[in-house]
């Protein structure tokens, strides 16, 4: 008898064992619907978990003896369930809108496939481990299965440039969480972390070297470089790297140090530094785009640093934001790069300086893509909304209010980059060249993956405790936090300056809509013929313009100037330039001296050998 | 241990077999010569700890010479020269520092015991190819057959290395009190090696220089000694001897395939042979230690080891000649295989070299799985890390 533990991770390798098997066999959609059906009986497993995570129960299992002694054993308490929800729910949801994405492709849709499986079921085993060796073994298999999915079309320069950053900035990072499990265990003599030794060695260096190795995961500056790069990818990998299976397993590790010893202190102070640097950077960097999974990659970047802000403050109401607000990321992402997706399809392009108007060609996609926008943006009866309230309250009660501002500052510039990429995409004029009459809604399968989870963006809005109640709290729990949100119909009550707060947010909504409709009407009204009405960000446009992603594009460069050299890369390519220059000299070195007399060389050496020997 | 080890060639001469019958190296005498290195390298291990077994070995590494001589170019003829003016020395110092020894379980006084180590560190230092007697193995690499260098790397050297790891369990004061001179030429190889394959732009001398490289890795393992130590050091020898067969497999094969030598400009060779380009990459991957990978299984420990060892500043050590490879291994990869196919195929389609890849490096990602079923039959050795 199997125990159910195992269900979700038996059913996801399973999956993947079947497409190999019958690769050859069944059709490019056959794959698809095979690959949904594993990840959605995965999904139902973790669902039947969650009656036990409620009630405080921690479920363990030893699945098998891995290598001498070393056993693939499962600790599954309310955070597991809750990442294995966002992995196996965004995973299936991502997997049914491949079944039409990939109807098309010519090859490699049973290698897709394999590595979708893979994918998520190594999320389950990092999530479910008890055993830190076997989580790294985990985190590796992600970091793998993302950089050959990066690279699936391994023919194209740009793709396979990607995969490469993929593969170096988060392997090379990841050595730090294998080098903290290394001093782990020479501190303990075991891997498991829920060994009490364990938490008692959990400290310094260690701390240090795990947090390193989640910021390159999930995407923190100044690591956070391979994630626009990444880009070139099929919009199902993009999307799930994005919502669920790589950027939410950093946030995990740093979830996870909670339930391994205390740590928070200094470290914390450090990391909310990085998550609010993250934030400002990534959504900057955001504005500047025109390539709209770029500027997607970019918004990561920035809500990434919201949930590790929310994480960083170590508070109750800080974890509870951190981890509803990962959860809902995962569902407002995931359908935001649905929906980019469904744009390339049907009109073969990304770049918004080349699209607009597509909300009449393809009105659902459009109008999913402005729920998650709003749910990105943070706007009320979404699931967003929720989440930054939880976490501005979070960080108020903390007496964090340069995070608040921070946040808040942050939020502006999301709403500013979504208004130009939902406008230039699905509103005004389409691009001169953009054959308008050829495009039309993509297939079913897509529009139904990308609907589920745009739907559910509003229904944890309009219900969160749907979410909270059963998934987070237990979660919460499991980190050893108290719980101390109160949720309701519409929203969350936390119990700490509800009414200040709520005066507080309700004055900063009428002074900043006072603000636009002035700032409006003082620099310009729209020119008679304008199809869309739209702020300038200053500048009045000359008569007769109007503003495409571009304008906004040189604007934003222009004025964010000096942000944009914080950008990491000539660093990065400084240090890889040293070592290659390293290479070079000690190449001269051999090829000049040693090779040139190998006998003499030899000889001298093998004399200098004994002379060591002798001095021992 | 001896058991996989002999289980393992028996594997590889397979493989090779079977990929030479697709790609063909030098004729009817690379066939004897290579049978002959194979037989004496498993008698070698199936005799056991002995002077019969150090003299297989040393018989078949003069094959190996013969092997390369058998490639019949006169760069080839030149690596064989270099090779065994490496091979002859390093086989009089290992065998004169095992007469003077004997069975070696018991320390010699200090003087002799002096010579002894001095003689068992330049002959395996020769044999081995570590740094700074590198010399004939990129210039083997280079000239002679890929499956001539693999044969040589993959079995002729890690059955030296075996024979290395049998002297630790054996004569543990070899290594245990002589150990700043061994380390300093495990971590001399290392760098170097690392570095120096970081430099190289044809594949065949990098594939070689990482040789040396994971040598050093290998043999740090060794030095530390304790069930982790040296239990990696037994698996990577034999990860080592894997990956490496699949790696010079797939370089061989590209360049039979496209008529002249891979470099780094060779891009896009996946494009054209993706199975040979899929095990390359598996193989590379596995090679330096990426999990699933076998390579991980015998890291880990070495890992562990060096932690204990030298703490904090070993396993950094460590971990940054790990990002050299991984650096290497990712230009090879990314520069080579990956990308628009640049280079025209003229060689006919052969199915069989990359098929037997392929099944190599699956052999490989199913090791590192599930590695039980190789650690657990090699006994209480593997089995005492945990406990």
């Amino acid at each position: 008898m199997i125990n159910p533990v195992f269900v979700p991770t038996g059913v996801l390798f399973g999956g993947a064992l079947l497409e190999i098997v019958l690769g050859g066999v069944l059709s490019r959609t056959a794959k698809g619907w095979l690959a949904f059906l594993a990840a959605a009986i995965a999904l139902t497993a973790a669902l039947a978990m969650i009656p036990a995570s409620i009630h405080g129960e921690v479920l363990t299992a030893t699945l098998l003896d891995w290598d001498a002694g070393i056993a693939l054993a499962y600790h599954v308490d309310g955070l597991s369930i809750l990442f294995m929800l966002i992995g196996t729910g965004m995973g299936s949801a991502i997997l049914l809108y491949s079944v039409g994405y990939m109807a098309e492709e010519e090859e490699g849709t049973t290698r897709f496939y394999v590595l979708m499986l893979v994918f998520i079921g190594g999320l389950v085993i990092l999530v479910c481990s008890a055993n830190l060796l076997m989580a790294y073994f985990a985190w590796e298999l992600i970091g793998l299965c993302s950089y050959f999915l990066v690279g699936f079309w391994y023919k194209r320069q740009e793709a396979v440039d990607g995969a490469r950053k993929v593969l170096i900035i988060t392997h090379l990072a990841g050595y730090g969480l294998l080098a903290a499990i290394m001093l782990l265990y020479v501190r303990t003599g075991t891997f498991l972390w829920t060994d009490p030794a364990v938490g008692a060695a959990f400290s310094g260096a260690i701390i240090l070297l795990m947090i390193v190795a989640a910021m390159a995961k999930s995407v923190m500056y100044p690591l956070h470089t391979w994630i626009p790069e990444a880009m070139n990818a099929p919009t199902p990998v993009s999307a799930l790297l994005h919502s669920a299976c790589y950027v939410k397993a950093g946030v995990f590790l740093i979830a996870r140090m909670y339930s391994i010893g205390p740590w928070h202190g200094v470290f914390g102070n450090l990391l909310l530094l990085v998550g609010c640097l993250t934030m400002l950077v990534g959504s900057i960097f955001a504005i500047a785009q025109t390539d709209l999974k770029r500027l997607l990659a970019f918004s990561t970047v920035s809500q990434l640093g919201y949930i590790v802000t929310g994480l960083a403050l170590g508070t109750n109401l800080g974890i509870a934001a951190g981890l509803f607000y990962a959860a809902s990321h995962a569902l407002f992402k995931g359908t935001l790069f649905m929906c980019a997706g469904a744009v390339q399809e049907a009109t073969g392009t990304r770049d918004m300086r080349k699209l607009g108007g597509l909300s009449a060609r393809m009105p659902v996609t459009s109008r999913v893509w402005l729920v998650a926008a709003a749910a990105i943006v943070g706007v009320p009866l979404t699931n967003g909304f929720v989440a930054k309230w939880l976490l501005f309250d979070a960080a108020l009660e903390a007496n964090q209010a340069v995070v608040v501002v921070v946040a808040w500052a942050v939020s502006i510039i999301t709403t500013f980059y979504f208004f130009k990429a939902t406008l230039s995409v699905f509103y005004g004029m389409p691009a001169h060249d953009l054959r308008v009459e050829e495009i039309h809604e993509v297939a079913p399968t897509m529009q139904i993956g990308l609907g589920i989870t745009g739907a559910l963006c509003v229904v944890f809005g309009f219900a969160p405790q749907l979410v909270m109640q059963p998934v987070i709290e237990p979660a919460v729990h499991a980190l050893g936090f108290d719980w101390q949100v109160q949720v309701t119909w519409l929203g969350v009550l936390t119990g700490s300056g509800t009414i200040g707060v709520t005066v507080g947010a309700a004055a900063v909504v009428v002074v900043a809509a006072l603000f636009g409709v002035g700032a409006y009407h003082l620099v310009r009204a729209p020119a008679e013929g304008h199809p869309v009405a739209v702020f300038t960000g200053g500048d009045p446009l000359p008569e007769g313009d109007t503003l495409g992603a571009a304008d906004f594009a040189e604007m934003a460069e222009a004025a964010f100037e000096p942000v944009y050299s914080l950008d990491p890369d000539p660093l990065y390519l400084l240090i890889w330039r040293g070592i290659k220059d390293a290479a070079a000299g000690a190449r001269q070195f051999a090829t000049s001296g040693l090779e040139r007399q190998p006998v003499l060389t030899a000889v001298v050496c093998a004399a200098a050998l004994f002379a060591g020997v002798w001095l021992l | 241990m001896d058991l996989i080890f002999v289980g393992f060639f028996a594997m590889l001469a397979l493989a090779i077999g079977l990929y030479v019958v697709s790609v063909p190296q030098d004729g009817q005498k690379w066939w004897g010569l290579a049978a002959v290195i194979i037989v004496l390298v498993i008698a070698g291990k199936l005799i056991g700890d002995s002077w019969v077994s150090s003299l297989c070995l040393d018989l078949a590494e003069l094959a190996a010479v013969a092997l390369v001589w058998s490639h019949g170019t006169p760069e080839a003829a030149a690596a064989g020269r270099k090779y065994l003016y490496s091979i002859v020395p390093a086989i009089a110092c290992t065998l004169i520092a095992g007469s003077l020894v004997g069975t070696g379980a018991e320390a010699p006084g200090p003087a002799l015991q002096k010579l002894v180590v001095g003689l068992l560190i330049i002959g395996f230092a020769l044999k081995l190819g570590l740094v700074p007697f590198y010399f004939w193995l990129p210039a083997v690499a280079s000239a002679a057959a890929p499956m001539t260098t693999a044969l040589i790397i993959s079995v002729v050297d890690i059955a030296t290395f075996g024979e290395l790891a049998a002297l630790r369990e054996v004569s543990p004061w070899v290594f245990s009190e002589y150990a700043p001179v061994w380390m300093a030429i495990a971590l001399l190889s290392m760098f170097g090696g690392a570095l120096l394959a970081l430099a190289q732009t044809e594949l065949k001398r990098m594939l070689a220089f990482s040789t040396i490289n994971d040598m050093g890795f290998l043999l740090l393992g060794l030095i530390i000694g304790g069930p982790a130590g040296i239990a990696g050091a037994s698996l990577g020898a034999l990860n080592h001897a894997l990956s490496k067969v699949i790696l010079f497999g797939a370089v061989g094969f590209a360049e039979r395939q496209i008529g002249r030598t891979v470099t780094l400009d060779t891009s896009g060779l996946a494009a054209r042979l993706p199975l040979a380009g899929a095990a390359f990459i598996i193989g590379a991957l596995v090679f330096i230690g990426v999990p699933p990978g076998f390579g991980f299984v015998a890291y880990w420990r070495i890992y562990i080891a060096a932690t204990q060892f030298g703490g904090p500043a070993l396993i950094t050590a460590l971990l940054m000649v790990a990002a050299l490879d991984l650096l290497c291994y990712a230009r090879a990869i990314h520069r080579t295989w990956l990308g628009p196919a640049e280079v025209p195929v003229t060689g006919a389609p052969a199915y069989l070299a990359p098929g037997v890849l392929a099944c190599l490096a699956v052999i490989a990602v199913l090791l590192g799985c599930y590695p039980s079923i190789l650690t657990a039959a090699a006994g209480p050795g593997l089995l005492a890390m945990a406990q």
